[in-house]
Formats: C-alpha cells, sequence, structure tokens
C-alpha cells in the first residue's frame, strides 16, 4: 500500500467510522476534577490539585490571564458572578507556581466600575504583589480571522492572545437564550466588537471562537449557581448553594458535567453539543473520567 | 515671592476647591458620593432665590444660599471677590489682556434686564437663573467641554502610544494610571451644546478686553443680585470718593472706581484698595448710621424692575412650545415624576450629566421645548440608568432629581420599553437574539420571551425566542434599547409615559440574611 492509497482508505474511512476515528484522534480520556466543601479556597484548591497541581499549567516566569465572570453589578451572593474567593485562589495558585504576573479583566455588561467593586473580585485581589486588575482597552483588541461557520473574523482581547496560560474561571449559571452559560460562553468576555450580534448564532459562533482560542484550564465556578433569571439573576430565590468547584483542561467536558447540576443533560445545551459535533471536547460523560474529590 | 492679598488666597482656595469637587463628582467605587461641586450650588444666592421663587416652598438644601443673601448685607459682593470661582479665574487671566475701555451698550440698566427677567420668569414656575449663573456657566463649561477635551487629548495619545511602542507601553502604566483614576473622565462623551457652552465661557472671558470684570460688574446675575443687597450693606469703604491728591483707587480698584464715587453695588470687597493705599487712608469699616450710608450709584428705576419681571411671564410663557414626537421620547432622570415640578426645580447645572455612571444624560436642546434648554435628558442609545446607580439623585443641587435609597429609584419609573416588530430580530428576520432579555436588571425580568415556532424564510420551521415587555415591572431604565444589536434604530425603544408611579415592591421578599457568604475572601 503507497501512501496515496492509505490516505484514500482513511479518508474513506472516516466517511462511515466517523466516531471510531474521533476516539483514535481525541485527547485520550477527558478528566474532570469535581471538588466538594464548604471552604471554597480548599475546595478551589483540591479541584486543581486533581488535576496534578497549578505546576501542570503555569510554569515559572509565565504571564498568565486568569479570566473570571465579572459581567454584571452583582453582589457575589446573587451567582451572577464569579466567586471572588475562588478567584483569588485560583490567583494564589498560579503565583505559587511561579507565574511572573497574573491578569485578571473581564469585558463586563454592567458598568466595568461598578462590576469590578460590586463582584467582590477586586477587592479580594487588592494588593496581591504581580496581579493586575484591570479593565479593558479597546486599543488592545486584535482582529483574528477565522473562516468559521457563524463568524469570519472577531475582536480578541490582545492580553488574553499573548498570555502564556489562559484559565477560564466561569460560574455556573441560567441564561435566557442557551439555558447556561459555563465556560464556553465565559471567553466572550475577551471578545470585542459588537458582541450581541452573536446571539444570531451563539452555538455555532462559540464553537468558532473556542476553536480558534483555547483556554488551557476552566474552572467552573459552582459554589453557588444561578437556577433562573440568568445571566443576571437578583433574586437570591433563584440561587442554590452548592459548594462545588469543576476543573479540566477540557473545556467541553468541565460543561457538560456542569450541566447536570442544573438536572440538564450536555446534550439538551446548544452549545456543548456543537462544540462536541465539533470536536472540541468531550460531552459524553461515560468517557470522561470524573474525580471526585 | 509675590505675597497674596488674603482675598486672592481665598478665591484660589474656593477655585481648587471647585475642581477638587468636580474631579470628585463623579462614580469612585463607593455608591455614596463624598463631596461633590453640588455644594457650590447650594451656597448660591441665585439658585436659593430662583429655585424656591419657581418651587413656592421653602427648600432646605438651599439655605446656605439663603443665608449666603444675608450675609451679603453686611459683606455686600464679598462672594464675588473672595469666593466665585469664575471671578477667580477672570483675575488670573485678565492682567495678560489690554484693556480697551468700557463698552457702553453694557453699562447702564442691563444688569437688570437680565436679572429681573430670569426672577420674573421663576414667578411663573420656570427657572432660568441657571442659564446666567455664573457658577452653572462655569461648570457646564467644564463638563460639557474641558474635561471631554482633556479626556481625549490624553487617551488618545495613550493609544497611539500604543500603537507605536505596543505592549512596551506597559511600563508607563503606573503614571497613566494616576491621570485616569484622578483626573479623566471615565469614558469619552461628547455632548450637545459643548459648543454654546465653551461659547458663553469665551465670551465673558473676552469681554475682559474691555474692562476689567466686565462680566461681573455689567451682566452677572448673581452679581448683581448680591450688588442689590449690599446697597444696604453695612460694610463700607471710606472714604466713599477718590482723594482729591492722590487717585490711586482708580488703578487699584478692579471693579468700582470707574467714576469719582465708589459704586458700592460694584465693590467685591477684594481690598486692594486698602491694602495698598499709599498713605494708608482708605479702609473698610462697619457704619450703622444713616447719614454715612450714602446711596451711590443709580437706583433702581421702578421701570426696570416691572419692566423686567414682566419679561420674565413674556420669557416663561412664550418658550413652552413642545414638539410631540420629541415629547414621546422626553426621558427625565430618574425619580423625576413631573415635568412641571421639574422645570421649577432644575437649575440646569449640568451636575448629573457630569456625575451619570453611563453617561446616559445630556442636556436638552430642544427636546424640552426651548423652556427645557440644558434640562437632562435620558438617551438610553447612548447610555442607560444603571440599576443600582443613584449619583445623580445625590449631586443634585436643588432635589430636582430626589436622592433616593437604591432599592426605591429602582422601582422610579423613566419611562416604558416598547418592542420595535419591524426591527427586533427575532420578528424582522426569525432568528435568536434575546440580547435585551439577558441584560434587563428586573428580578423577575421586566423583558421576557415566548418561544414561537415559525417558518423561516428559508421555508424550514424555525423555533423562535421572541421578547415582549411586562409593563407592570419595566421601570425604563434603557438598558434594552442601549444594547440592542441593531446598528442604528434599536428594535426595543423606551417611550416616557405620563404615569410614572413607582413600580410596586416585589412581594414575597427574599430570605433575609445580612451574612453574606460569599463576599470576597478575607485574607
Amino acid at each position: 500500500m503507497n501512501r496515496r492509497r492509505f490516505i484514500k482508505v482513511v479518508g474513506f474511512c472516516s466517511l462511515f467510522m466517523h466516531s471510531w476515528l474521533r476516539e483514535l484522534f481525541a485527547a485520550p480520556g477527558s478528566t474532570v476534577a469535581v471538588a466538594r466543601g464548604a471552604d471554597h479556597a480548599e475546595t478551589t484548591r483540591k479541584a486543581i490539585a486533581a488535576l496534578g497541581g497549578m505546576q501542570r499549567f503555569v510554569k515559572p516566569g509565565q504571564t498568565v490571564v486568569v479570566k473570571p465572570n465579572i459581567g454584571w453589578d452583582r453582589a457575589p451572593a446573587y451567582a451572577a458572578t464569579t466567586n471572588p474567593t475562588v478567584v483569588r485562589t485560583v490567583v494564589e495558585e498560579c503565583l505559587k507556581a511561579g507565574a511572573k504576573k497574573v491578569k485578571v479583566f473581564d469585558r463586563t455588561c454592567n458598568d466595568p466600575r461598578r462590576c469590578y467593586a460590586s463582584s467582590g473580585i477586586e477587592a479580594a485581589l487588592k494588593g496581591m504583589k504581580g496581579v493586575e486588575v484591570k479593565h479593558p482597552e479597546e486599543e488592545r483588541y486584535k482582529t483574528v480571522t477565522v473562516n468559521g461557520k457563524a463568524l469570519k473574523e472577531f475582536e480578541i482581547y490582545g492580553e488574553a492572545l499573548t498570555a502564556d496560560v489562559y484559565i477560564n474561571v466561569p460560574v455556573a449559571k441560567h441564561h435566557g437564550l442557551s439555558r447556561l452559560t459555563l465556560g464556553m460562553k465565559n471567553v466572550m468576555g475577551i471578545l470585542g466588537g459588537n458582541r450581541g450580534a452573536i446571539h444570531k448564532n451563539l452555538d455555532q459562533a462559540l464553537a468558532d471562537v473556542n476553536s480558534v482560542f483555547k483556554s488551557h484550564l476552566t474552572i467552573i465556578d459552582a459554589t453557588r449557581i444561578l437556577t433562573d433569571h440568568g445571566p443576571q439573576g437578583g433574586d437570591l430565590r433563584d440561587v442554590r448553594v452548592l459548594n462545588q468547584i469543576i476543573a479540566s483542561t477540557d473545556i467541553v467536558a468541565a460543561d457538560a458535567y456542569a450541566t447536570t447540576l442544573f438536572g440538564l443533560k450536555p446534550s439538551d445545551i446548544a452549545v456543548t453539543r456543537t462544540a462536541y459535533q465539533r470536536g472540541l471536547g468531550e460531552m459524553n460523560l461515560d468517557k470522561i473520567k470524573i474525580v471526585k474529590v | 515671592m509675590k505675597k497674596f492679598s488674603p482675598a486672592r488666597l481665598s478665591q484660589l482656595f474656593f477655585l481648587t476647591l471647585f475642581l477638587v469637587l468636580f474631579l470628585m463628582t463623579e462614580y469612585r467605587g463607593s455608591d455614596r458620593i463624598v463631596a461633590a461641586v453640588n455644594g457650590f450650588f447650594r451656597a448660591n444666592p441665585l439658585t436659593a432665590a430662583s429655585t424656591m421663587l419657581a418651587a413656592r416652598e421653602y427648600i432646605p438644601f438651599l439655605l446656605p444660599g439663603l443665608l449666603m443673601l444675608v450675609l451679603a448685607l453686611f459683606l455686600g459682593r464679598f462672594f464675588c471677590g473672595w469666593i466665585c470661582p469664575l471671578g477667580t479665574v477672570l483675575d488670573l487671566v485678565t492682567v495678560k489682556i489690554r484693556k480697551l475701555g468700557p463698552i457702553m451698550a453694557l453699562q447702564g440698566n442691563l444688569k437688570y434686564w437680565l436679572l429681573f427677567p430670569l426672577l420674573g420668569a421663576s414667578l411663573f414656575q420656570v427657572n432660568l437663573a441657571g442659564l446666567l449663573d455664573p457658577i452653572a456657566l462655569l461648570l457646564r463649561a467644564l463638563t460639557f467641554f474641558f474635561h471631554p477635551l482633556l479626556g481625549e487629548t490624553v487617551r488618545g495619545s495613550w493609544r497611539s502610544l500604543y500603537g507605536m511602542v505596543g505592549d512596551r507601553r506597559d511600563m508607563l502604566d503606573p503614571g497613566y494610571h494616576l491621570l485616569r483614576d484622578y483626573l479623566l473622565p471615565f469614558r469619552e462623551t461628547l455632548y450637545p451644546l459643548a459648543f454654546l457652552s465653551a461659547l458663553l465661557f469665551f465670551l465673558i472671558l473676552f469681554l475682559e478686553r474691555y474692562e476689567r470684570r466686565t462680566w461681573c460688574r455689567r451682566l452677572c446675575p448673581l452679581g448683581t443680585l448680591l450688588g442689590l443687597v449690599s446697597r444696604f450693606g453695612l460694610l463700607r469703604r471710606v472714604p466713599a470718593k477718590l482723594c482729591s491728591d492722590c487717585q490711586a483707587c482708580r488703578e487699584l480698584c478692579p471693579t468700582s472706581f470707574d467714576q469719582e464715587l465708589l459704586q458700592t453695588e460694584a465693590c467685591i470687597l477684594c481690598m486692594e484698595c486698602a491694602l495698598k493705599c499709599p498713605s494708608q487712608r482708605a479702609r473698610f469699616s462697619f457704619r450703622f448710621r444713616k447719614k454715612h450710608r450714602l446711596n451711590q450709584g443709580q437706583m433702581l428705576e421702578r421701570r426696570v424692575l416691572l419692566g423686567g419681571l414682566l419679561s420674565g411671564l413674556v420669557i416663561a410663557k412664550t418658550f413652552r412650545f413642545r414638539d410631540p414626537e420629541q415629547q414621546s421620547l422626553l426621558l427625565r432622570p430618574p425619580g423625576v415624576r413631573n415635568e412641571g415640578e421639574f422645570l421649577e426645580k432644575c437649575v440646569r447645572c449640568g451636575e448629573c450629566m457630569k456625575v451619570c455612571l453611563r453617561s446616559a444624560l445630556y442636556p436638552a436642546l430642544t427636546q424640552a421645548g426651548m423652556e427645557g434648554i440644558y434640562t437632562p435628558i435620558l438617551v438610553p442609545r447612548l447610555g442607560y440608568c444603571e440599576y443600582n446607580c443613584t449619583l445623580c439623585g445625590q449631586v443634585c443641587p436643588t432635589g430636582a432629581i430626589p436622592d433616593l435609597a437604591a432599592a426605591a429609584k429602582q422601582r422610579e419609573v423613566i419611562g416604558k420599553a416598547v418592542v420595535d416588530k419591524n426591527h427586533c430580530i427575532p420578528f424582522a428576520k426569525r432568528t435568536d437574539c434575546i440580547v435585551c432579555e439577558e441584560h434587563c436588571p428586573i428580578p423577575q425580568k421586566a423583558i421576557r420571551s415566548e418561544i414561537v415556532e415559525l417558518l423561516g424564510f428559508d421555508g424550514k420551521v424555525v423555533r423562535v425566542k421572541q421578547p415582549y415587555v411586562v409593563d407592570e415591572l419595566c421601570n425604563g431604565c434603557g438598558i434594552c434599547e442601549n444594547v440592542c444589536p441593531l446598528e442604528g434604530k434599536a428594535g426595543i425603544k423606551v417611550f416616557a409615559v405620563k404615569d410614572r408611579t413607582p413600580l410596586k415592591e416585589p412581594s414575597a421578599t427574599a430570605p433575609a440574611s445580612d451574612e453574606d457568604p460569599y463576599g470576597g475572601s478575607s485574607g
């Protein structure tokens, strides 16, 4: 069999043995770490340790972007933004692993100053050495061409592109359009331009973005989740305390597991389903190695 | 080193205070503003007089202004020479300007023809004093022109620096952050009426070509009001005339010695004459006996008073026409429930527009009729009313915008949102969007959506979420219109409503807990 023939056979096979090939080329066995505990700092550390510790992702001297959800002007109890304790712990772990600089930012929906203050994240990180909590500056957005299914090109925040490590720290919550907003959607916080327009074809657009821009680590804050009236909430009756942290290098797997916290199946969420179909990660829970700590 | 007179020191102090307070009239990480520039308006006798006349009630906020008026009985126009920031600006620049001599047209009664119509209009419930109030003029020039200009210039250079050196610019961050955090406006905002505001300010400066403090002695309605009161003033300069052997006062005095006799109404108590009198004859002392109280300067004629007040009536009643189309979009700041009451109290100082967190408030040009020029209106497409923010009410000097707690403000109705099905994407394009629902800050959501099965334009059945507005919950904050991803005209729009009864309090209260288990880590 010569090389040309081999390629033909493989190409032909892929038509019929689609899933078999995917398994062959997919990252062998996505792992999702699920940690529980009312001490949220400790729980976050356990989840990271279960994946091999932060030193697996952050090497000494590197620049890290930690991207929480700071989108709304809500107090932490409303579960509209990432738990500040979780954010602080992730940042601490990065510094312990030797990160030179940790940058924390989000493009907010409400007034950025109010969001940074109300979410408690600015205060939680105040005075930490080597940590920058900053508002995005419009000149730093870079246009990236993707030729994806929904988007031809979009703007990504320069500091996220140039960082050595990108850690995605969303909060698990309800969303009016996509039902849930988790890791995949949290990446919208580094997009520039008219983000509202992305909603027209949200699942394909998010798959486009996440296929170009990879989160090295996704840590989903489910210490408390917003079950209704998301993504902004505002009523404590919609909040459920779960005391869980979910971490994975596979953003789809992390999202898939987090979906179950809301009593839903991963395939119920179009964003997760589309990402899986486009090969961005694993969503079948029985194929994911779930490490509970 | 140059020695400053006490008056000059006081002037510099108050100008600095004014500028510092101006910069403090901004969100700085706390829900309450510690101090704002509104103090200058509350201590402003013109604001106090016109607002209380218009509202026909005593307004406690403005007590300092009344006290200032009483104080003028004893001390004359000391406000003009010791406090007024605009006067200080004039004093600082005037030394660089060569004088051409007074303009005849500005002499005489013109100043009364400015003051009395303003106060006359107040009697008919239109508060116009702010249009020509010196503090308001200065503040509006700063807010609408100078501050945005500064922001644009500095930020523009900062941006172009990034274009040149890229990420290496980060090394300069600390210096820039200092500027950004304390000096610059948070975002670039372009204001309508910026030109007029700057023009009036420069015009006042321009008048310094003719004589010192032309504005203050010939036009300023606040100065004129204080001057009227100071006729009865007890603190007098003696001698009241130029001394025949010296006449140095003619040069020293900035305002009052254009004639032989000191013009009490124009004297701003700067005390230059007393400080620099070659023979130490000039001094200021209290005079209680009548015979010493020479009434100098021209007397106010009755016809000027009556004519002025009558023109107030004409002004108050002739600029009331309002275009109904513009009325339907006339949105006032949160807490303003009645347009008439608002016009009585709003002094058009521009503070609410300066402080507005989302740059949602702009000065009206004709939207509120000519009578409403410079009053604040909310333009949702440019900025929305932030749900948890109460800053405009906090800084309003007269209470035209009430100072409400966040929970109360959130229920105040600015207007009501209406979906425009011809534009709204799920209706017009039959694809999903729902960005408005996502952003609606009301916990129970005033914008909701229903899933509708439609035949898409390609003939396939599609399920689309279509938004609708729950009127009972909508407070008209305008975030929906602001974030609507359509370019140009939004698919949802806030319209003014007459009945601005606050929304009902949420029926069942959420479990009250002071303890916030997620309130940030403590160590």
